[in-house]
């Protein structure tokens, strides 16, 4: 009897080098591979002094997005160094100054459902939006990938999740992510794939499904892939010019581990509290808490329903005297969308700043970074303790929507949506 | 790398690499990094360790970024191994391709058995750790594929010929 696969099965069985695809570890080839100016930077002196070649330089993504522009003198020469490198590999795809690489990857042709996708940096996982095996990596494992086009994997067993229902107009994909880390907590989905099902009336936009598959890494997972159908379709033939050729579909009756099923009609706007993405509440629950700041952006947000819906909430108001909002769209697509739909001058003129399509605070490298006492609403994808700043700094969670309400209030509070 | 000794330093479950080591503390500088670590978390540990420590940890240990800084920063400061539940993925592949033992508890309550600071010692022959106080408490052996890294020491070592510049 042959096995039922997953797609994920599928994808590592169709990329494997040798053996049968079901061995412990499989040495397979990928499809691309992802880079941004941080982490590559770990790798150039071993690759350079090894004198080795990239594999194919035409599936190659690169950015500078966590230094973009450096903030200071050691980062200006790791960011000069990683340009340096790339021009010298002669990289096809070296994205200067034009986003988050996440965004980047999804915004290119090289990822397509049912590709496998490895990256130098946890996100890299957001590729599986529209249906891709995407996983982050350390920098060793992308200098290997990097020489050869290949990798060594484990097989992952699936959790299936299967969206039902109609997603609340005052709900987005962030709150159903952060349900999911409510249920099933960091490592809920440690080294699984969760393979998204969508039957929800009206199916998830594509920057939901972004959304989704990002923060999957925060449950632990290797890859978060949604199954892709007319949704993954319309946006691959949008961006390519071209419709994807078959698709890679989980057999009806595959071994999944277990599957869960939400009623997304049941759904309310969630928050994350301090210092952990899955320490989610209903936003209702909340007591009153002043906010310093609120932060619209990262690889996990800052796409341009996030920004719509920010300025739905904001237009013709003025955010609270004691905030400052700082949005960063995730790319200069994205931020060209948003000049055009008239949303930077909305929201400019409601008292957002507005920065350049890059990592921002997130990480806590860049500007916007949390002092001791400052309190941030953020749309980003952790609030372990110190990450965005100050150790004793504290960040919550939440979607575009609620960070908006939150910085015209001035505090996040259980009646943000009353 | 038959034996590994030092001193246990104790940890919680889902210690994130944010914590273990700071992203402020990112650069190409060793001893900024070296510093880094626990920097936020504890300002005072990281003077304090001593070659050969060893890490003991709950569950997904290691959870978060995949910024190799933070292994880095475990091998400037010479920690011998890590001892946990489990690991969060890309943490367990970064710290193997570098060489740095990650290594579960067969029985995860076995970790509450361990005191911060004493001496434990842990055995690849048979895959056990022993404690200063004379416990023996039995480790996962460690697959075949990731014994094959270390032995290389380490990923890089793997790589075939075939990928240099021609």
């Amino acid at each position: 009897m042959s096995v039922r696969e997953t797609l994920s099965d599928k994808v590592i069985r169709s990329h494997a080098l040798n053996g049968t695809g079901q061995e412990d570890y499989v040495h397979a080839r990928i499809d691309a591979l992802l880079g941004h100016d941080a982490t590559i930077a770990l790798l150039i002196n071993q690759f350079e002094q090894r004198r080795l070649s990239i594999w194919d330089k035409s599936k190659v993504i690169f950015t500078n997005d966590h230094f973009s522009p450096a903030a200071t003198i050691e980062r200006a020469d790791i960011s000069a160094n990683f340009l340096r490198f790339s021009r010298n590999q002669k990289i096809d795809n070296l994205l200067v100054d034009k986003g988050i690489c996440h965004q980047l990857l999804i915004e290119n042709r090289l990822c397509q459902p049912g590709s496998l996708i490895v990256g130098a940096d946890s996100h890299t996982i957001m590729g599986g939006g529209l249906g891709a095996c995407a996983t982050g990596m350390g920098s060793t494992d992308i200098l290997f990938a990097l020489a050869t086009g290949t990798t060594w994997l484990r097989k992952p067993k699936t959790i299936r999740v299967i969206f039902h229902g109609s997603l609340p107009g005052n709900c987005s994909g962030r709150d159903i992510i952060l349900e999911l880390l409510r249920l099933l907590g960091e490592d809920g989905a440690q080294y699984r794939c969760l393979e998204f099902h969508d039957f929800s009336q009206p199916k998830l936009s594509q920057d939901n499904r972004f959304a989704i598959a990002n923060m999957a890494v925060e449950i632990g997972a290797k890859f978060g892939v949604f199954v892709p159908d007319e949704i993954t379709l319309a946006y691959c033939s949008e961006r390519d010019q071209q419709t994807p050729g078959d698709l890679v579909l989980p057999d009806a009756d595959a071994d999944y581990e277990y599957t869960l099923e939400l009623d997304l009609s049941e759904l309310g706007p969630r928050i994350a509290k301090p210092w952990s993405p899955a320490n989610v509440v209903a936003v209702s629950e909340l007591d009153s808490i002043p906010i310093s700041t609120a932060f619209l952006g990262s690889c996990s947000s800052g796409r341009i329903e996030d920004i719509q819906e920010a300025a739905e909430e904001l237009d013709g108001k003025t955010i609270h005297p004691d905030v400052r909002l700082i949005i960063i769209p995730a790319s200069i697509n994205i931020f060209k969308q948003a000049l055009d739909k008239g949303y930077v001058k909305t929201l400019t003129e409601a008292g957002a700043i507005f920065n350049q399509s890059s990592c921002g605070p997130c990480g806590g490298i860049d500007k916007g970074v949390l002092g001791s006492t400052d309190v941030c609403i953020s749309t980003s994808n952790r609030n372990f303790r110190g990450r965005m700043g100050h150790w004793d700094s504290q960040t919550y969670l939440a979607s575009a929507r609620t960070v908006a309400r939150a910085a015209l209030k001035g505090c996040i509070s259980g009646d943000l949506y009353s | 790398m038959n034996i590994i000794q030092g001193r246990a330093w104790l940890f919680g479950d889902n210690l994130n690499t944010d914590v273990i080591h700071p992203p402020n503390c990112y650069s190409l500088d060793p001893v900024v990094v070296r510093q880094g670590l626990f920097s936020k978390f504890d300002p005072t540990l990281q003077a304090r360790l001593k070659s050969g420590d060893i890490l003991v940890g709950g569950k997904n240990f290691g959870c978060g970024s995949s910024r190799e800084t933070s292994i880095r920063s475990l091998l400037l400061n010479d920690i011998g191994a890590i001892v946990a539940v489990d690991f969060a993925r890309i943490f367990f592949r970064n710290a193997t391709n570098n060489g740095l033992p990650c290594l579960q508890f067969a029985n995860a309550e076995d970790r509450q058995k361990l005191a911060e600071g004493e001496t434990v010692s842990i055995s690849f022959n048979d895959w056990t750790l022993t404690s200063e106080t004379g416990l023996t408490i039995p480790l996962t052996p460690a697959g075949s594929f990731v014994r094959k890294i270390w032995s290389a020491g380490g990923l890089l070592n793997l790589l075939p010929d075939s990928a240099k510049d021609a």
